[in-house]
């Protein structure tokens, strides 16, 4: 999986502005005001349906309704990657269901319908946009122990570069 | 009311195509983005026009506008709150505003006749400041 952040809110210029007005900066209170764009690659569809339950973003995902699918585009999960009879019976299931997939494409039904047959292990990209406020709700969320070991994957490499780029913002995650 | 520019998602146009390809293409982003370079703003000018013909808004999402509002009463600035959810104001006084906002709302605004004015005026600060100028030509005729 690799995760990119396409460009962010300049802080400094908002601060220009609360200087400007003599309004102190308090990090909680520009966290609607700034976003970051990202770029996502190569998570599993598992993911992503669990990221796009946090409604206050923007997100545009590669469609299964042009793109290809293939074993080798799939995510394996490490309890299974470390199982060797799991790992068979991982590898039977997800072989039936691309070789599925490609049967009826050969049949000619369309790629939008064939996919219905396809696994929720497929590697897929996306961008998302979401301010630091949405963000920072996800993170509380989605790092807490009981979430989902890539979702947790995921959320920690955002957070880490919404970190890097506006530090002031993160220096405690706001909870709600 | 004054309306100025505070920062916006940079290249808007070639971000809004960056989102389109994204859901057409298989490809890393590095190589979408390098294909679109090539094709240049003509390209990113047909994709823009695609999304508005087909209404796929979603794309116009990623186009971020941050703005400085001074002189604007607080019911003006609660009907526009009220009206676009995801347009998000900070009061720094009695009339000064942050507006946090993006181009979809931005369109939205412009085509409901209680708010065109608002968001000409918007649009006509971005004129001014040459940003996002085939995205205006495109959305606004402006």
């Amino acid at each position: 999986m690799r995760v990119k952040l396409l460009f962010h809110t300049d802080l400094e210029a908002i601060k220009r502005v609360l200087r400007s007005k003599n309004v102190s900066f308090d990090p909680e209170k520009v966290l609607d005001h700034v976003v970051y764009m990202f770029e996502i690659e190569d998570c599993s569809r598992v993911t992503t349906h669990q990221l796009v339950r946090h409604r206050l973003a923007s997100y545009d995902q590669e469609s299964q309704r042009f793109s290809s699918a293939s074993r080798e585009g799939s995510v394996t999960p490490v309890s299974i990657q470390s199982n060797e009879s799991a790992l068979k019976a991982y590898d039977v299931a997800l072989k039936a269901a691309y070789e599925g997939f490609e049967k009826l494409t050969s049949l000619g039904v369309p790629k939008e319908d064939a996919r219905y047959v396809l696994p929720s292990a497929i590697k897929t990209k996306l961008v998302m946009t979401v301010t630091a406020r949405s963000l920072m709700h996800i993170v509380w969320q989605r790092t807490a122990m009981q979430a989902q070991w890539e979702i947790r994957d995921l959320v920690t490499k955002m957070m880490d570069l919404a970190k890097e780029a506006t530090p002031e913002l993160w220096a405690k995650i706001i909870e709600r | 009311m004054k309306v100025s520019l505070v920062w916006h998602s940079p290249s808007p146009e070639r971000v809004i195509a960056v989102a389109m390809r994204r859901c057409y293409s298989t490809k890393p982003i590095e190589e979408i983005q390098a294909e679109l370079d090539q094709k240049g703003e003509e390209y990113w000018r047909y994709l823009l026009m695609r999304a508005l013909q087909d209404k796929s808004l979603d794309v116009i999402e990623h186009y971020c506008l941050e703005l400085l509002l001074e002189g604007m009463e607080k019911n003006d600035v609660s009907h526009v709150a009220m009206a676009f959810p995801f347009a998000k104001f900070m009061m720094l006084n009695e009339k000064d505003w942050l507006l946090s906002m993006n181009a979809r709302t931005l369109i939205e605004m412009w085509r409901d006749v209680r708010f065109k004015p608002f968001a000409a005026s918007i649009v006509e600060e971005l004129k001014g400041r040459g940003v996002g100028l085939l995205f205006n030509s495109v959305a606004f005729g402006a």
